[in-house]
């Protein structure tokens, strides 16, 4: 990466610089400002020019200098004169302007351009600007052809239309350049209402030029290797107003990383119900036509089949961040050094290449398979699915073309032996009908991935599903576990007047996604979105969130190394809140404990994390982490409506302690007061809630970890997670406690799973509850369960809920309400 | 008298001319002033004040070490475009210099290679309204008398130094801050070759 250092007579003014530049890029290369002789005297000082010089090319391969005046320009030149001499061939000074030039100079080098192009980048920064106030009815133009006429036009291109309400200005630009850069293709962007020529793709100071406004039309074109990937991409980041990505995330395999929501692509119905006709993939590699050589040529031939389809993963990446991590943990395995170890072991005793891969990597699933945990058991299907290209690739041979899966056609349904996450992925939403599997149960992975995506998917369909021929017409509704293969006529109309009952519910609910939610007799009930980045809440705003009633900060920055910054943090919150149209988001400090570790954060370890130091337990033990987070949450309120929220209370002592802790950060920033909650998330806060809520604004209710722990059962535990059940009547009374006994003016909010359960909607509201939080995509519906629900018909069916016998005598009572 | 300088007559050279900047330093901040940014004064004195409290803590053995420090501490310490100038002029003057006591022959070459850093950073010629328009003919002038010795070469070349500022007082700024303000600069006299002046007559005070 290119660094750069920035010369100016003002300190402040070098630093301003600095940090207007750094919000161009999620990354930022390094930055150095060398500027004033001290805080408030104008003059530059070569010495420092030459040390900043020094400092940055450490991490670099070289630095461009960018300089305001006079002796700024001096000091530059002799700061060259005064580092090493092989330094300063890697130096470049720059003539640009330094605000016009170092905002294309610094998007140009976190998309890893050279020297050469980040100085040219920067050099060209006062185009936009030119063009702009050029005078505009010249109309003769003639140096600029017309876009992209038959003869030169490449052989791909999209139009898409700029909907950005400021046009495309520099962050959509920077977004842009960011993803073309991505991708192994010359894209060209030309104005197709100004009919002047077309710019670089990967020129942020060109893109500039273009001036397009609000409803700009813009023609995308692109050539090479990955042209019609990349216009794929620019298709969906227009779809998406250009907002850019969350920064890449390290390959991951925490499911805190993992189980977000994809939004902004295409999705599925969501209706839970598909009919259609059968596409069945085979996972089963056929390696009997393959034929083993020598030892020697094995090994070359078992490398490149791993290179290749190493490869193939590479180019899948960048799409959908969901699918990113999981192909970020295939990557890992070809690449580890125990699993080719074991490979090349076997085909130097004189095993085929297939024979190795399929001996080491089925071993490796089998003892994934066998681990206690539900996610690491989840891997094992990561294993097979990389085995699977592998072996494809091996019976292919080395020129035949990469293995692709089948192309599904629209409309229909995919039947599967289990689906992995990376298929789930790769499969398109909006065509596919459906998904059924042979094996595998509704919680695995791959399972939540095509959820997210709104593929209705039938788990686990044993025989019938194993049964099903290529184009056989299927049916099912995963609601209520019907799957129909070669339904007759009767079974056919009922499963379409199933899917447009859902259908048009799913529209009513999606036309007033953005009206208020108020009940049949007159009561307001917020509905917001439970968060994990500042995409997910874009999409939830889209749907019609109410802000948010949970950021999941430990998600929201769960692939960072290190500590965020105050900045760092508190951009993120004003990023969330925007993509909220900055109503009230709710900012949960750091959950973080043994059983969800961040890199920066590692809890303890210990033998039963879930009952050990979490949540604010833990911020007592790193107090300095947790001011540093209120300083952030305080920032971002100066800006935008925020509530604070403090996760994993049990006494009144820790509420004490985090009203402090916000108490003194506040006197320290002289910040206002914002509203302040906990989470209800252990039983003893629910039963001496009177006594914890006294004081703050809101109290939360965490469903998931107060029916775990208050039916001492964990999910994730196949032996007891049937107990685990959210509609327990004990649970039930224990919500109906809270909301019965907080002290009056608190309000009782929901952020847990049973919020996002469209059936639970009218059981909550009679129990007490005021606010739901629920996931982005079933906002709409969520808000249409209370526009259905009259308070006194709820609070009927609250109590009869709460004298159940069981969940399962709930589950049946809230049956009609759906 | 003296044919040759020592390392003493040079430092007590940078000290008088400390003396003599902090002096003039109100003056050259109003020349600055009508066609700069009225800093010229304040910045020099700033740089020289420095200079003098690194010679109080430095041991010097030769006139390079000790241009060189001065050099590196005008560089840092005046700010403005004069610390480039004058701390590339140190340098390569400096760098002329010997171990030992130098001649006026060896003086003249150390000058011109001084001189010759201040057109290299600043580029600027003589008529761009600069202190070159002091320096050069200040070199032409040494060179014509530098047979005669060391003081009466730097008499002269002061007495060349100050002819060329009044020169360019009438001409229009090309080069630095006084450029921006163009024909108004005319009729002002240039503040960096009155600084320049002051220099070269505090050497032919100290160094003849």
């Amino acid at each position: 990466m290119i660094g750069i250092v920035v010369v100016s007579h003002s300190r402040a003014l070098g630093e301003a610089v600095v940090a207007l530049a750094r919000e161009m890029a999620a990354t930022p290369p390094p930055l150095a400002v060398a500027a004033g002789l001290d805080e408030t005297t104008f003059g530059t000082d070569a010495t420092e020019v030459a040390s900043a010089i020094e400092h940055v090319a450490a991490d670099t391969d070289g630095v461009l200098v960018l300089v305001d005046i006079g002796s700024s320009v001096l000091s530059a030149e002799l700061a060259c004169e005064l580092v090493d001499p092989e330094l300063a061939e890697r130096v470049t000074i720059s003539p640009a302007p330094l605000v016009e030039g170092i905002v294309p100079a610094v998007v140009a080098a976190a998309g890893g351009a050279d020297l050469a192009e980040v100085a040219a980048e920067a050099e060209e920064g006062l185009a936009a600007k030119q063009a702009h106030l050029a005078d505009n009815d010249d109309g003769e133009d003639d140096d600029a052809p017309a876009p992209s006429s038959p003869a030169d036009r490449p052989a791909r291109f999209v139009d898409v239309v700029v909907d950005e309400p400021h046009g495309l200005h520099a962050r959509p630009a920077a977004a842009l350049v960011a993803l073309v850069r991505s991708f192994d293709a010359q894209v060209t962007v030309a104005n197709l209402d100004a009919g002047t020529a077309p710019v670089s793709g990967t020129s942020l100071s060109k893109l500039a030029t273009l001036d397009a406004g609000r409803g700009t039309r813009l023609r995308v074109s692109a050539e090479g290797p990955q042209a019609r990937e990349v216009l794929a991409a620019v298709e969906v980041l227009a779809a998406r107003d250009f907002a850019p990505e969350a920064p890449a995330q390290a390959a991951s395999t925490s499911p805190a990383a993992v189980r977000g929501t994809a939004t902004g692509f295409s999705r599925g119905s969501g209706l839970d119900v598909a009919i259609g006709p059968a596409h069945v993939v085979r996972d089963e590699v056929n390696v009997e036509g393959y034929q083993s050589r020598s030892p020697g040529e094995e090994l070359t031939r078992s490398d490149e089949a791993a290179a290749r389809v190493a490869d193939a993963i590479r180019r899948q990446e960048g799409d959908d961040p969901l699918a990113s991590d999981v192909l970020g943990a295939h990557l890992a395995l070809l690449d580890d050094d125990a699993i080719r170890a074991g490979v090349a072991g076997r085909i130097a005793s004189g095993d085929p290449a297939t024979t190795a891969w399929q001996e080491v990597l089925g071993g490796v699933a089998t003892d994934f398979a066998a681990l206690a945990d539900d996610y690491q058991r989840e891997r094992a299907q990561d294993v097979r699915a990389v085995l699977r290209q592998v072996l494809q690739t091996l019976v292919a041979g080395p020129n035949a073309p990469l293995p692709q899966s089948k192309a599904v056609p629209e409309g229909a349904i995919v039947v599967i032996d289990e689906l992995d996450p990376a298929t789930a992925a790769g499969l398109d939403a909006g065509a596919v009908a459906g998904v059924v599997t042979v094996r595998g149960g509704s919680t695995g992975h791959g399972v939540i991935v095509a959820r997210s995506r709104g593929i209705p998917i039938f788990t686990g369909g044993g025989a019938t599903a194993a049964g099903i021929a290529d184009s056989d017409i299927v049916g099912f509704d995963a609601a209520s576990r019907l799957l129909v293969v070669r339904p007759n006529a009767d079974e056919t109309s009922r499963l379409r007047a199933l899917l447009e009952s859902r259908q048009s519910e799913a529209d009513e609910a999606q036309g007033q996604a953005h009206e208020p939610a108020v009940t049949a007799d007159g009561v307001r009930v917020r509905v917001a979105a439970n968060i994990t980045s500042a995409r997910d809440a874009i999409g939830a705003g889209t749907t019609g969130a109410e802000g948010s009633g949970l950021v999941r900060t430990e998600i929201v920055f769960g692939a960072e190394s290190a500590a965020p910054s105050l900045g760092r943090q508190a951009a993120e919150f004003l990023a969330i809140a925007s993509g909220l149209q900055w109503q009230q988001i709710t900012i949960r400090t750091w959950d973080v404990g043994g059983d969800k570790p961040l890199a920066f954060l590692p809890g303890p370890d210990e033998a039963n994390p879930m009952l050990g130091v979490r949540g604010l337990r833990l911020m007592r033990q790193v107090p300095d982490l947790f001011d540093d987070q209120l300083r952030a949450i305080c920032g971002a309120a100066e800006q935008t409506p925020v509530r604070v929220m403090f996760p994993m209370v049990t006494t009144r002592d820790e509420v004490d302690w985090a009203l402090e802790r916000l108490a003194a950060v506040r006197a320290e920033l002289g910040a206002d007061p914002i509203p302040v909650g906990i989470m209800v998330e252990v039983p003893a806060a629910a039963i001496r809630i009177a006594e914890l809520a006294r004081g703050l604004d809101f109290v939360s209710i965490g469903t998931n970890d107060l029916t775990q722990y208050t039916l001492a059962a964990d999910r994730g535990n196949d032996g007891v997670s049937q107990l685990a059940d959210g509609l327990d009547p004990a649970v039930l009374q224990l919500i109906r406690h809270v909301a019965d006994h907080v002290p009056d003016g608190v309000a009782v909010a929901v952020c847990g799973d049973l919020a996002s359960r469209v059936e639970a909607v009218s059981l909550l509201l009679g129990l007490g509850v005021h606010e739901l939080s629920a996931v982005g995509p079933v906002v709409p519906g969520v808000k249409q369960a209370v526009r259905h629900t009259s308070l006194a018909a709820a609070r009927a069916l609250a109590e009869q809920a709460l004298a159940a016998p069981s969940a399962a005598a709930v589950r049946e009572l809230l049956r009609p309400a759906r | 008298m003296g044919d040759t300088v020592d390392l003493d007559q040079f430092s007590d050279w940078m000290r008088r001319y400390a003396g003599v900047i902090h002096d003039n330093a109100p003056l050259l901040t109003e020349l600055d002033s009508a066609i700069g940014d009225a800093d010229h004064g304040s910045n020099m004195d700033r740089g020289m004040t420095a200079v003098v409290d690194a010679l109080d803590v430095g041991e010097f053995t030769s006139p390079a070490d000790l241009f060189k420090k001065v050099g590196m501490t005008l560089v840092s310490s005046v700010g403005g475009a004069s610390g480039p100038l004058y701390g590339t002029f140190f340098l390569r003057f400096g760098g002329k210099l010997g171990a030992g006591p130098v001649d006026a022959e060896g003086l003249g070459v150390a000058l011109h290679a001084g001189v010759d850093g201040i057109v290299q950073r600043g580029k600027a010629a003589v008529g761009d309204k600069t202190m070159l328009d002091a320096w050069v003919p200040a070199v032409e002038a040494y060179d014509a008398a530098a047979s005669s010795g060391v003081g009466a070469a730097l008499t002269a070349a002061a007495e060349a130094a100050a002819q060329g500022r009044d020169s360019a007082t009438p001409l229009v700024a090309h080069r630095g801050r006084a450029s921006y303000l163009g024909e108004r600069s005319a009729g002002h006299q240039d503040p960096g070759a009155t600084s320049t002046v002051l220099l070269l007559e505090t050497a032919a005070e100290t160094l003849g």
